[in-house]
């Protein structure tokens, strides 16, 4: 009884400590006071100016194209490496294979941005759009390589050959045996990429160049220059946007469970009904 | 002669680091019977299956499928299929979709598909199953799905890796009967590998026994076990007594210091030999009246019979089948008939030892 008093009381704590400084952030979003020290009155002003800022929501836009692009290109890319280490026959190469990968993982992000700063300089390349979407995609292809490889190792070979003893071509055997087999790992791998575009400073901050933001480089510059709040009102809008992420994702899930169920029960009619004679 | 469907001609395969799999085997098959590959696990029966669907190459030699060479035909393009040792069901589909696989694939119509499905389901005796997921089915059910699988493509040879072997005792005897009748009833031919003697006699019209990747005897279950061609055929299939010998004569073999009658012929005289009598064809008598006597060591009672091992004076061990006990400690005599006796030549090829078959019981 005891323990489950402390392990309440633990858990309350930590959720605390992670949730009271975005919630912090959020409550002076609000404030009409231009500073977080003293809450004088509540206003929506801050939203309004957010709203207001063409550069802001330009800015926002290209942080999602990216994250969109890149996790795109590198779940293909991550999917296509997790099937090739997987079909490596050697041990060594492939343990090899995978080390490369998981050094990408663990290195920190400030070397991987400066060097692709290092490498666009050389090879002439302007910073902008497209040396941000490049590194972004670098940085996420070992993320999808890892959540991908799993699910790949998982399915049996006897499968591939079943589907090629049915007669699937190779793209056949691709698109309806393996793919939907890894379908899981593939989400998964595309959600992190996104989410890691997403968030991704240091990367970013080096390669971005002028002109051309997201939003991590972008709230941070503006933080440096002095404390406004309608960086707090975008934090909340952020805040709310990523709440309906996951609520959504949540029912998603639960659609897709509840949809399968009832194509089995409905199909299941469809049966017995054949079943007549 | 019937025109043969599938034929091995000096299959050889070698992997990479050296390892021999397989070795100069020649097999015809005929249409519509059921074959068994019969071996312990590594002979390379399962090689042989995977060289005729497809999935690996033979380094050296011809695979023929209908008078045509087959060996550069990719796997999805044989007219055979595969029923995997673990099943291979698409866990993603239901048993619907898994069975519906190929005929989708071959773009048949919708109406068909569902006919042929359906039909396929009942042959195996899965009606009303169509639209289960696979990870609801029971062992034996999947098994049944993965036949169904393969037979709707309607396939010139249907390929069967241990399919029973992951199956308990009572359904796996249920279901060598019915992939016997369903044989039967298809009437296409069957090449089974199994490492289990009794389901390869059961089942078969011809068997192959295999060890280390060389085919040992083919034959008929019954010509495989009354006159297998050496010692491991002979320990491998049932069980044996062997017994070291020496021929004296044609019909005249020498074993435990005594000549018998028995009924083979054609070795010279004096060749050392092995000799073979099956457990079974062994008789109880008194001492005084048996050809062998032993001592009676331990008896194990079978439910059906009683199983016997004794030791003779030179201190051979004989197995024995009875169906009633004996005692422990008792010495008895054993008898049996000159056809119970078979003898075997060390290293006789296959190809040597039918024709000297041939050639005595013709006298």
């Amino acid at each position: 009884m005891k323990k489950k008093h402390f392990s309440t009381i633990y858990l309350v704590f930590v959720f605390l400590l992670l949730y009271i400084p975005i919630f912090y952030l959020i409550f002076y979003s609000f404030n009409k006071g231009g500073d977080m020290n003293h809450f004088t009155g509540f206003t929506w002003q801050h939203y309004a100016e957010l709203f207001a800022d063409k550069r802001m929501i330009i800015i926002v836009l290209n942080t999602l194209l990216v994250a969109l692009l890149s996790s795109l290109i590198a779940t293909l890319v991550g999917t296509m490496g997790a099937i090739g280490i997987s079909a490596r026959r050697q041990r060594k190469v492939k343990s090899a294979l995978l080390t490369l990968n998981n050094v990408l993982m663990v290195s920190p992000d400030v070397i991987i941005g400066a060097s692709f700063l290092i490498l666009f300089t050389a090879l002439g390349i302007s910073l902008g759009f497209g040396s941000v979407l490049i590194s972004h995609i670098a940085f996420s292809i070992p993320i999808v390589v890892l959540l991908v490889l799993p699910k790949v190792n998982e399915m049996d070979s006897s499968l591939i050959n079943a589907a090629m003893d049915l007669g699937a071509t190779r793209w056949q055997t691709f698109s309806r045996v393996i793919v939907p087999f890894i379908a899981p790992g593939i989400f998964s791998g595309f959600f992190m990429a996104f989410t890691y575009s997403l968030d991704d400073f240091a990367v970013t901050f080096f390669v971005t160049g002028n002109g051309f933001a997201t939003l991590a480089v972008e709230i941070y510059s503006r933080a440096r220059q002095g404390i406004s709040l309608e960086i707090n009102a975008l934090s909340a809008v952020m805040f709310v946007f990523a709440l309906i992420l996951v609520v959504g994702y949540y029912f998603i899930e639960q659609y897709s469970q509840s949809r399968r169920h009832k194509k089995k029960s409905g199909k299941a009619t469809l049966g017995t009904e054949v079943m007549l004679p | 002669m019937v025109k043969p469907i599938i034929e091995l001609k000096n299959i050889t395969k070698r992997y990479d680091d050296g390892f021999t799999a397989l070795e100069n085997i020649n097999m015809t098959i005929e249409p519509g019977k059921f074959y068994s590959l019969l071996g312990p696990s590594g002979s390379g029966k399962t090689t042989i299956l995977r060289i005729i669907a497809g999935f690996t190459d033979a380094t050296e030699g011809t695979v023929i499928f209908e008078d045509q060479k087959i060996n550069d035909l990719p796997a999805n393009r044989r007219k055979v299929n595969t029923v995997f040792q673990n099943y291979a069901l698409f866990p993603h589909m239901d048993v619907f979709d898994n069975v519906a696989f190929g005929l989708t694939l071959k773009k048949k119509p919708v109406k068909e598909i569902r006919e042929r499905v359906l039909n396929a389901l009942k042959t195996v005796q899965l009606p009303g199953y169509a639209n289960r997921e696979i990870s609801e089915l029971s062992g034996g059910q999947q098994q049944r799905v993965a036949i169904a699988r393969a037979i709707v493509n309607e396939p010139k040879v249907l390929l069967l890796d241990e399919p029973l072997s992951a199956l308990d005792m009572k359904l796996r005897k249920d279901m060598q009967y019915e992939l016997r009748e369903l044989q039967q009833r298809l009437k296409i031919t069957f090449i089974f590998v199994t490492h289990d003697q009794e389901e390869a006699l059961a089942m078969s019209d011809e068997i192959f026994v295999m060890n280390d990747g060389k085919v040992l005897q083919s034959g008929t279950p019954v010509d495989i076990y009354d006159e297998p061609i050496n010692h491991f055929v002979a320990n491998f299939i049932g069980e044996s007594n062997i017994v070291p010998g020496k021929m004296i004569d044609d019909f005249q073999v020498e074993f435990v210091g005594k000549t018998f009658e028995c009924a083979d012929a054609g070795m010279r005289h004096g060749e050392k030999v092995e000799v073979v009598l099956r457990p079974e064809d062994l008789d109880i008598t008194k001492p005084e009246q048996g050809k062998l006597v032993v001592e009676v060591d331990t008896q194990l009672f079978r439910g059906d019979h009683f199983e016997i091992v004794g030791y003779d004076e030179d201190g051979n061990e004989w197995l024995i089948h009875s169906t009633n006990p004996v005692r422990d400690g008792k010495k008895i005599g054993l008898t049996f008939e000159p056809e119970d006796i078979h003898v075997m030549r060390f290293g006789e090829k296959e190809a040597d030892f039918d024709a000297r078959l041939e050639q005595y019981e013709e006298d």
